[in-house]
């Protein structure tokens, strides 16, 4: 009885509905659901924090990917999964020198279906390492998108492996504006994620230099959390305040496509009748 | 040619049976990090923001209060009831204990006077505001403003303390500059707690002048561990200066989920309280005029980052201050340096490069960088109240 009791609390706390209609929706394009969240974020209150913070809808990547299956099954119309290449914590630095990588990718793309391959850490000429490589095959095989943090040097790599590709840039590789508008000029099949980074709204107001860039290509820009760690769940709605707020500076038509319709044509179909 | 090949031969002899010179224990760079731990104590501080800091009478007046149970709602506890003098101006407790138990360790008040920001997440930019809290905090001293008035203005003596230290007795004040004068005179007392020399600092001025001999008092186990704490353990890159604190804060992988659910934002949510407080030194009541004590509120900026980050405490004394952490989760120091050799770097971003790492120590290792830490502390000499009740009354 208790345990039904629950149940039904949880039921109640799930179906907490989306803030008002006049809240700018937010797409969360970068959040981790990783196993040492699962206790101490159950999987129902992960799902309510998204709804409570007006998430539209949420990219979900983790280690290990059953973190981001627990959530697309409990809420497969706000997840969007992405495969993490990493079985566990500890891989990121390891993970592009490991064969059994590959494997584990290919399993898991055959078993579930996602909308990108990442986010993966990858950097300068590790990019060519034969991992990195199949994992662009992949990408292109399944025809999903790559979430790369990785610096611009990588990102050319990959792209010179696939001209194809599409490339979600995480953290807009925690570049400077004038470089990240030089890649998005070079790579028309590149978009970034601002996730964790304060430079373009230092104290929540829009920086000049990142407005020209937002102004120039308001198709290639989405906004993110980077739930890194299970405590950062709880900074899902303060951070999608804090998108909202800068946000509300750019000229509205824009401010939506960054908050959330950029994702939602990029990412959202891919899941459609799966 | 001959000639040639002697002088290399008996270079080559010279070599061999000459003494080798001794490598020397610290680099130039780790000799410049050792040098900039020092000299100490430094001055007592004085805070532009607060007009009494350093008076006498302020001083006075502040121990008064610091130990005044009328102080909180019950009438049970004062000040000290958290930060002993006893126990080294802490409580001994993973979490303090007031009506009820807090979410974050006590901090000592060693030095307390030096900071920059107060407390673990730097709620309050003056030692005088972040006196002010507990009182105003229902878990602690659970008082307001009104009531710390009332008991001010209802004891004499202490109402006459008053007027001699602020020019104004309480009664012609209002009761938040009441409240903020008590917070002024507790801040003048505890600028006074600095802790005393240590045997690291007896070796720091013997590098700096060279003196071999005072050079070799200094345990050996505590040098390799000072090695560590300014060479490749990086501690020194935070815990720096003559404080062993940069004043700013950190995310070091310590969980922050709280037991009764959510987390403590640590950082983040002690800007938003700093900018929200009336207390602040962009506030009425901050009294440098100059306005450049204020610079640092006017211009900190609230960050992603900030997200967990609690304040680099100083490590001074820390080997009598446990449990440690901002929730008190390590309750040796040994725990503390197990941490620190085997960080969860996955709990740490990958932004930029790292300044943690595991520190991968081995047992000698860890040993010796305990030792380092247990040189840090003074000979804990006992304070001494210099105010009592039987001290002549006001007049």
């Amino acid at each position: 009885m208790p345990g039904r009791i629950a149940a039904i609390a949880l039921a109640l706390l799930i179906s907490i509905p989306a803030r008002a209609a006049d809240v700018l929706p937010i797409f969360d394009a970068h959040l981790h659901y990783s196993h040492d969240a699962w206790d101490v974020v159950p999987t129902l209150e992960a799902i309510a924090i998204l709804r409570r913070a007006g998430l539209k809808r949420a990219m979900v990547s983790s280690s290990s990917d059953d973190g981001t299956q627990k959530l697309y099954a409990a809420a497969p119309d706000l997840v969007l999964p992405s495969l993490r290449p990493y079985r566990s914590r500890g891989e990121i630095g390891t993970w592009m020198r490991d064969d059994s990588v590959v494997g584990h990718v290919e399993a898991r793309l055959k078993q579930y279906r996602y909308v990108a391959i990442g986010e993966f850490h990858i950097y300068g000429a590790d990019a060519d390492l034969p991992v990195m490589r199949r994992l662009v095959e992949l990408a292109k095989q399944y025809g999903l998108f790559l979430h790369a943090h990785s610096d611009a040097d990588a990102v050319d790599r990959l792209f010179v492996q696939d001209p194809q590709a599409r490339v979600l840039w995480a953290h807009a590789g925690f570049a400077s504006p004038g470089i990240v508008s030089g890649m998005l000029r070079k790579h028309r099949n590149l978009w970034a994620d601002l996730a964790f980074r304060n430079d373009h709204a230092p104290g929540g107001k829009l920086d000049e230099s990142w407005r020209a860039v937002f102004l120039e290509f308001p198709d290639r820009f989405m906004v993110g959390t980077d739930t890194f760690t299970p405590e950062r769940w709880h900074y899902v709605g303060p951070h999608a305040d804090f998108s909202r707020a800068w946000l509300a500076s750019l000229p509205k038509e824009i401010a939506e496509r960054i908050a959330w319709r950029n994702g939602e044509t990029l990412f959202s179909r891919m899941m459609n009748g799966r | 040619m001959r000639r040639c090949i002697l002088v290399i031969a008996a270079f080559a002899v010279l070599t061999c049976v000459a003494p080798a010179k001794a490598r020397p224990e610290f680099t130039d760079a780790e000799r410049r990090r050792i040098l900039a731990h020092g000299p100490w104590p430094l001055p007592v501080p004085r805070d532009p923001s607060n007009r009494v800091s350093g008076k006498p009478e302020a001083i006075a007046l502040g121990e008064r209060l610091f130990f005044d149970r009328r102080l909180s709602s019950t009438g049970a506890m004062a000040c000290d009831w958290c930060h002993t003098p006893s126990l080294d101006w802490t409580d001994g407790f993973a979490r303090g204990v007031g009506r009820q138990t807090v979410d974050r360790n006590t901090l000592s008040l060693w030095n307390a006077g030096f900071g920059r920001w107060f407390g673990w997440s730097g709620a309050h930019d003056s030692l005088w505001a972040q006196s002010t809290r507990p009182l105003l905090d229902a878990r602690e001293m659970d008082m307001s403003a009104p009531r710390v008035a009332e008991r001010v203005r209802g004891d004499p003596d202490l109402a006459c303390r008053f007027r001699q230290v602020f020019g104004q007795p309480p009664s012609a004040m209002h009761d938040e500059a009441v409240l903020v004068a008590t917070g002024k005179a507790l801040a003048a007392f505890q600028e006074t707690l600095v802790s005393g020399r240590t045997p690291f600092d007896a070796f720091r001025d013997a590098l700096a002048r060279n003196d071999t001999a005072a050079i070799a008092q200094y345990p050996a186990d505590a040098r390799r561990g000072l090695k560590i704490f300014v060479g490749r353990g990086n501690c020194s890159l935070c815990h720096l200066g003559p404080l062993f604190s940069n004043g700013e804060f950190a995310d070091v992988g310590i969980p922050f989920f709280l037991p009764r659910g959510g987390v403590d934002p640590g950082r983040h949510d002690g800007i938003r309280q700093l900018r929200a407080s009336p207390y602040n030194l962009l506030g009425p009541h901050n009294d440098d005029r100059s306005g450049a004590a204020a610079i640092r509120t006017r211009h900190v900026e609230l960050q992603h980052r900030n997200f967990g980050e609690f304040r680099v405490p100083s490590l001074r004394n820390v080997a009598r201050t446990a449990p440690y952490m901002h929730n008190g989760s390590l309750a040796t120091l040994r725990d503390v340096v197990r941490h620190y050799s085997e960080l969860d770097e996955d709990r740490l971003h990958a932004d930029g490069e790292r300044i943690l790492k595991p520190l991968r120590l081995s047992d000698g290792e860890a040993d010796d960088l305990i030792a380092f830490l247990n040189s840090l502390s003074d000979d804990g000499t006992p304070f001494i109240r210099r105010s009592t009740a039987t001290d002549p009354p006001c007049r």
